[in-house]
């Protein structure tokens, strides 16, 4: 206690270390969380939250178990459909979730694959495609005067019968 | 509850109906089936008779070393006499008075009070005996699927009154069945399915051939059809996985849609053209769709939409819908292809509209199917119905349909979708059911076919098969796993996939390559004789 003491008053020269000092090593740690704490870490602070909600991160989380890694034409199609943000939450979560380990490893797709990359993807796009349907003018989605919320991507919603 | 063994119930019903079709016809209050059998029971007494003998067989097993002095000492009436016989038998067993008298009977007789559901409490049960109760559940339970089996046997017998034409019969099995509706439960399974089927026949019996006023758009019905079950879904994915692959290597690609709805098969499509190893080609994409009835162009809509969508992922795109409200009615003039893009025709459902026959002519698809080929496509995907509904014979077309659409019923079931996406997509397939049993000639569009026949037909059409390979049926069971019901299973049918509930295939995918028969020669002369394969 008494060296402690005495160190404090030594220690008055040499700056506290402050994470949000480093943004960058901030980042890097960012980017190894998972989708739930990147959330909560989105809270902490206004420059958390300016982080956490930066594309990159969220796209190494969704490609984080890929390998080899997804080719760079994929970003600009996933930032023009959305962001990966938004794929990594209405889209590889819940894939992620179903295709977890509840289910038998029949075929081996439990490592994220390139065919679970595709068809994330393609359902990203129908869900970007109905939500374009949904902002347009014509009165609600299909004209039927209803303005639903696109719901091609509800069933992933949907509990699972195990 | 799972689905009820149509095959059986509908081969026991034809052949005994079919087997009674010379023998005297019975007394109108005796029970038809059950008189077919041999045992003369009244129609009105038949719950009571189901009763009695389920209390003699608990009864003859409590107390099962009474029963060989039944056999040799007792005597008993005519078994043909189901009730007396039965009620004889219940008096000679000690057991049967342990049952006491005063039993509330939880079986109303009057027609129109609606059944007991067996897991509810049961009102009238004062006396609290668990064997008792179980007695009772059991009861209820066989009743009502009693109930069910019977309905399935009126629908068979009312179909097959249709077919030989005795309307009247017909008007009365249907108003019998009716009755029987309201004692089964009709939110699920055997009920709900046959209320469409009764509700069918009666508009056939009415002469209402052709569909009603529908509230909805046949467009919103397809899309929540394609929100609460995977069929479309599956139809989609795994066509457009075929047309990627056989786009490969090419730099300007055209697909022809049959049926454009809301495009929502192509922005996939579009997608993994974006991502394609070698970059996006020039995309082409003709839909034919149908005239929207308030004058909105629909298609130049969708159009619109998916262009915005190809624009954001980078992919050149361009668009042209063609309106006609029958195939057959699409000339190849209005459709041009340049000979240096490949060319996939995609029809997801509409070439069994073809098939229908006006006696006087040839089905439509005989003259649709060579100017398809004239397009010379690289690849065409065809998704069908797999089910066998287009039979000249009215009650193998009823039974089959059936069969099919309590399947596929029972898998909406089982998905639990969200509504009003599963009540939509009832009516969806309650049109399909209409059209099967209310239309005939060219009305009748919902001509089903199954895959060999589809097979054959396409073969003589001069077109090969293409196969749908492993990363189709891959993906087709990633999507299946995406889905909460547990009974989905896709199937490879030498190079087709098929997507069925159970074991029963109801939908099938399949690819074809067209074989040029046209050759255009460098003089410009057409040898349309000329069947090598000359690529």
């Amino acid at each position: 206690m008494v060296h402690h003491h005495h160190h404090y008053h030594c220690k008055e020269k040499r700056p506290k270390f402050c994470i949000n000092d480093h943004v960058d090593v901030l980042a890097e740690i960012l980017k190894r969380l998972d989708g739930r704490s990147l959330c909560l870490a989105a809270c902490v602070c206004r420059l958390w939250s300016a982080l956490a909600r930066t594309d990159s991160v969220w796209e190494h989380l969704c490609f984080r178990h890929l390998s080899p890694p997804p080719p760079s034409s994929v970003r600009p199609v996933v930032s023009a459909l959305g962001g990966h943000r938004r794929l990594y939450m209405v889209c590889i979560r819940p894939v992620l979730g179903r295709l977890g380990p509840s289910r038998s490893a029949e075929l081996p797709w439990r490592v994220r694959s390139r065919e679970e990359l595709q068809l994330s993807l393609s359902l990203f796009c129908v869900d970007y495609y109905e939500r374009l349907g949904s902002g347009s003018s014509g009165g609600g989605r299909f004209g039927d005067g209803s303005a639903t919320a696109p719901s091609s991507l509800m069933f992933l919603c949907k509990p699972v019968n195990v | 509850m799972g689905p009820f063994d149509f095959a059986a119930a509908a081969a026991a019903a034809s052949s005994s109906s079919s087997s009674s079709g010379s023998a005297p016809k019975h007394p109108p209050d005796l029970d038809g089936l059950l008189a077919g059998a041999g045992y003369k029971v009244r129609s009105s007494e038949l719950h009571h008779v189901a009763q009695r003998l389920e209390r003699l067989e608990t009864a003859m097993v409590n107390s099962a070393s009474h029963i060989p002095h039944l056999a040799s000492d007792a005597v008993h009436y005519n078994p043909s006499d189901l009730a007396s016989w039965v009620d004889s038998m219940l008096s000679e067993l000690p057991h049967s008075s342990s049952l006491p008298s005063g039993f509330p009977d939880p079986y109303p007789t009057a027609l129109g009070c609606g059944w007991l559901d067996p897991c509810a409490p049961q009102p009238h049960q004062n006396v609290v005996v668990p064997q008792q109760q179980q007695q009772q559940l059991t009861v209820v339970a066989a009743l009502e699927e009693d109930s069910g089996i019977r309905l399935v046997h009126a629908l068979m017998t009312c179909a097959e009154s249709v077919q030989r034409g005795d309307s009247s019969l017909a008007r009365s099995l249907v108003e019998e069945m009716q009755a029987l509706l309201a004692r089964v439960n009709t939110s699920c399974g055997i009920g709900k399915v046959a209320g469409y089927f009764i509700d069918a026949l009666s508009r056939r019996l009415l002469g209402l051939g052709s569909a009603p006023a529908w509230t909805y758009e046949n467009e919103v019905l397809y899309h929540h059809f394609y929100e609460a079950c995977p069929y479309l879904k599956f139809a989609h994915f795994t066509a457009n996985q075929a047309i990627l692959e056989a786009f490969d290597g090419h730099d300007c690609v055209h697909v022809i849609d049959f049926n454009l709805m809301h495009g929502l098969q192509w922005p996939a499509l579009i997608q993994a053209l974006a991502l394609r190893a070698g970059g996006p080609p020039l995309l082409r994409l003709t839909g034919i769709g149908p005239p929207s009835p308030d004058g909105r162009d629909t298609l130049r809509q969708i159009g619109l939409r998916l262009k915005e969508l190809a624009r954001s992922v980078n992919v050149q795109f361009t668009f042209r819908g063609v309106v006609a409200s029958r195939l057959e009615d699409v000339k190849p003039w209005m459709l041009p292809v340049s000979p240096k893009e490949a060319v996939a025709v995609n029809s997801i459902m509409q070439l069994h509209k073809l098939l229908g026959s006006d006696p006087n002519r040839d089905p439509p698809i005989g003259s649709v199917l060579p100017w398809i080929r004239s397009l010379n496509p690289k690849i065409m995907t065809v998704v069908e119905q797999e089910a066998s509904h287009n039979q000249t014979g009215f009650l193998d077309r009823f039974t089959e349909a059936l069969y099919y659409y309590s399947t596929l019923f029972d898998s909406l079931e089982a998905a639990c979708p969200v509504q009003p996406d599963k009540a939509l997509a009832e009516m969806y397939l309650q049109r399909e059911i209409c059209n099967i049993v209310c239309c005939e000639g060219t009305a009748r569009l919902e001509r089903h076919e199954p895959l060999d026949k589809w097979r054959a037909r396409l073969g003589e059409a001069g077109f090969t098969p293409l196969n749908l390979g492993s990363n189709a049926f891959k993906q087709a069971s990633m999507l299946l796993t995406l889905f909460s019901a547990e009974g989905y299973s896709v199937e490879e049918n030498e190079g087709c996939l098929t997507l069925g509930w159970h074991s029963r295939p109801l939908i099938a995918a399949s690819a074809w390559q067209a074989v040029p028969s046209v050759v255009n020669s460098p003089t410009g002369v057409i040898n349309p004789n000329d069947n090598n394969n000359q690529l």
